[in-house]
């Protein structure tokens, strides 16, 4: 008898340590390049996550722009000392894979199930959903309102409204208002789209061969050949330039800034689903996700409380809230079912076709040197569209290029 | 008469020169002061106006409370306390590791001089960029990361000042260190009583430009710091632009404060400013 009060004496005691350890005052370090406009948001999301869990402070740090936050990032892996979560872009990330602590494992089925499909691939690694999305936007049709009745549904819509709509309004030989305009060196995803669209990718499903020239590519490059001479071709935001363009393919994110612009340049903007390819309508999903970092400098309680503050931004309410914030877009299916994001979305009938396009996301493909097949993929398509070489020379050329990055 | 006649156009022809001269001076001055203009008059327009095209140049309401909104973004007022502090110790560190190194350089005998100073300006073709990692990676070691030691003593040392001073020590007569030698002068007291006051325009151009640079400093200070209380105001700017956009009207508005001081620094110290850029040829 005695034992066994012994042992449930041990057992409480036990249970209770454990239950002190798990609730002992943690503190993590989260980098973020969430300017000013997004800070308060964020803040609101990270007070609401602290009220939830008492026990853990939660050190929100601007590191600057994406660049100078992928700087800091790569810096301080040289110097040991990461922060416990980072909101990072997959390219900075598939290097330094093996320092990465997955957060899938740590999740309920039915969270990762909830996660929207286009943004699962980019999240995982070596099968294991490792990091997980935060701020993701997805490329849709912006047009003038006011000369577009309806967008154009299909790639020869897109082609033939282009067309149409690139003046010369005072004859003087040079166009006044281009159909569409595009930012070939700063967005070359603009390309993938297409790409995607056309059913083809940068390389196959294994890595092992570049098949961006395969006929998908070349279906691809030779339409937005045929677009050069209705393209406003520049590397400045879009919104700089609403005056000169009927129609172009942008960011979700960019929303706010192009509706002003557009306001500026005296139009109704309107907002649609990208035209559709010979194979899709898809999109691409732009923006960073979350992720923790197993490195000696983090105790494990860090990590495991990083892992909880991912999944606090997963959930339904909390990426809505940070959809509507921001101008991105919820991240998981059961948040486009809310009754908050359906009153939003009919509140703001734009976010309608944002939506409808986000479900047909896809994201960047994880290989470790896509970083450097971005810049050639930048600078190529750039010197397509702005007429310095030809369309399949330029898209060979990228093939070419790419190629030895596979095996680096 | 002849000679009158030609004097008359000399002056006639003179006159037009100065003309000429003062047009082109005021198109360049117009030039200069355009940006400055844009700023001003951006930071007193709504965030539409900010983005109209063409430009505006004058907006139709004043909305000066931009200033007080850009001002509650960020905490500014630790900004410009941290952007003070480090720019004034960096500057005084500078200046005096600049004049012991360049007059070591310029007026003393010791083994491997030429060989350390053209070392030393070798550094001068490594670009800083590249140094930013192995930076941090030194600084992390120390514990200085996110503290002001990270912010002031790696700046305390500029090869570049060194190079400046030292060209301009080297103008003045060695006769002058023989006297004082003669008249039992220690070479310290030599150094910071004659040579410092007789190169006066190039230690103050030393000082404006570490000064200037440690001001307007951003890549450094964001990578060497993690605490909004450690940061300056360059830091601060960065908070108005994001990956989809700009809020030019604030950002306007914050970047009109942050050149205030620089303003009024120039205003007081113009002459030297100036005198000293004339001396050493810097453009």
């Amino acid at each position: 008898m005695l034992r066994k009060i012994v042992v449930g004496l041990l057992g409480v005691l036990l249970l209770g340590t454990a239950a002190m350890a798990a609730n002992e005052p943690v503190t993590i370090d989260f980098w973020h390049a969430m300017s000013s406009g997004h800070q308060p948001n964020l803040q609101a999301l990270i007070t609401a996550f602290q009220a939830e869990y008492p026990h853990i402070t939660v050190t929100l740090t601007y590191q600057g722009s994406y660049s100078a936050l992928q700087g800091k990032i790569n810096a301080a892996v040289a110097a040991g000392n990461l922060p416990t979560m980072a909101q990072v872009y997959e390219n900075w990330v598939t290097p330094i894979e093996s320092i990465l602590y997955p957060i899938g494992p740590h999740m309920t089925m039915m969270e990762v199930g909830d996660i929207v499909d286009g943004l699962v691939p980019s999240n995982t690694y070596n099968g294991v959903l490792t990091t997980v999305p935060f701020n993701k936007s997805i490329m849709v049709l912006y047009y003038n309102a006011d000369l577009i009745a309806t967008p154009p549904a299909t790639w020869a819509e897109f082609y033939d409204l282009a067309k149409t709509l690139t003046v010369d309004t005072n004859g003087d030989g040079t166009i006044d208002r281009f159909g569409t305009g595009l930012r070939p060196a700063a967005n070359p995803e603009q390309f993938l789209v297409f790409l995607d669209q056309a059913g083809g990718s940068i390389l196959n499903a294994d890595w092992t061969e570049v098949t961006i020239n395969d006929a998908a590519g070349m279906a691809a490059i030779q339409f937005l050949g045929s677009l050069i001479p209705y393209t406003f071709v520049t590397s400045d935001y879009m919104s700089d330039h609403m005056a000169q363009v009927a129609m172009f393919i942008d960011t979700s994110a960019g929303y706010n800034y192009n509706k002003t612009a557009a306001t500026n340049a005296g139009y109704a903007l309107g907002v649609a689903m990208l035209p559709v390819g010979p194979a899709s309508q898809s999109s691409m999903i732009q923006g960073t996700n979350l992720a923790v970092f197993d490195v000696p400098n983090q105790t494990q309680a860090q990590k495991d409380a990083a892992v909880l503050l991912a999944r606090f931004l997963l959930r339904a309410e909390n990426t809505v809230f940070w959809a509507m914030k921001s101008g991105y877009q919820p991240v998981t299916r059961s948040a486009y079912e809310t009754q908050a994001w359906k009153d939003f979305v009919a509140a703001n009938p734009y976010q309608q076709a944002m939506s409808a396009q986000m479900l047909l996301g896809f994201s960047q493909i994880l290989h470790p040197n896509y970083g450097d097949m971005r810049t050639i993929l930048s600078t190529k398509f750039d010197e397509i569209m702005r007429g310095a070489t030809g369309a399949l020379d330029g898209l060979n050329s990228m093939a070419e290029e790419i190629e030895p990055l596979l095996s680096e | 008469m002849r000679s009158r006649r030609s004097e008359v156009s000399y002056t006639a022809r003179q006159r037009s020169y100065r003309l000429l001269l003062y047009v082109l001076m005021l198109v360049g001055c117009v030039i200069m002061l355009l940006p400055f203009f844009w700023m001003l008059t951006t930071s007193l327009k709504t965030e539409a106006g900010a983005m109209r095209m063409p430009p505006q140049w004058i907006p139709a309401k004043l909305h000066w409370e931009n200033y007080a909104v850009a001002w509650g973004m960020a905490p500014f007022g630790r900004y410009f306390f941290n952007s003070f502090f480090v720019s004034i110790t960096s500057t005084i560190g500078e200046v005096i590791t600049t004049i012991l190194a360049a007059y070591a350089f310029a007026k003393m005998r010791f083994f491997g001089k030429n060989v350390l100073f053209a070392i030393l300006l070798g550094t001068l073709m490594i670009p800083g960029e590249m140094l930013l990692v192995p930076n941090y990676v030194t600084l992390t070691r120390l514990g200085w990361l996110d503290h002001y030691e990270a912010l002031i003593i790696p700046w305390m040392v500029s090869v570049f000042g060194i190079f400046l001073l030292r060209q301009f020590f080297r103008s003045i007569p060695d006769e002058l260190w023989d006297a004082a030698r003669i008249d039992g002068c220690p070479r310290g007291r030599y150094l910071w009583r004659v040579v410092v006051p007789l190169s006066k325009p190039a230690v103050l151009t030393v000082a404006l430009f570490k000064f200037l640079g440690s001001w307007n400093a951003y890549q450094w200070v964001l990578m060497m710091t993690n605490t909004e209380s450690m940061r300056t105001v360059p830091v601060g700017l960065a908070t108005f632009s994001s990956d989809i956009g700009t809020a030019y009207h604030l950002l306007m508005a914050a970047s009109v404060m942050a050149i205030l001081p620089i303003l009024i620094l120039f205003f007081f110290t113009q002459k030297q400013f100036i005198q000293g850029i004339a001396r050493t040829g810097i453009k």
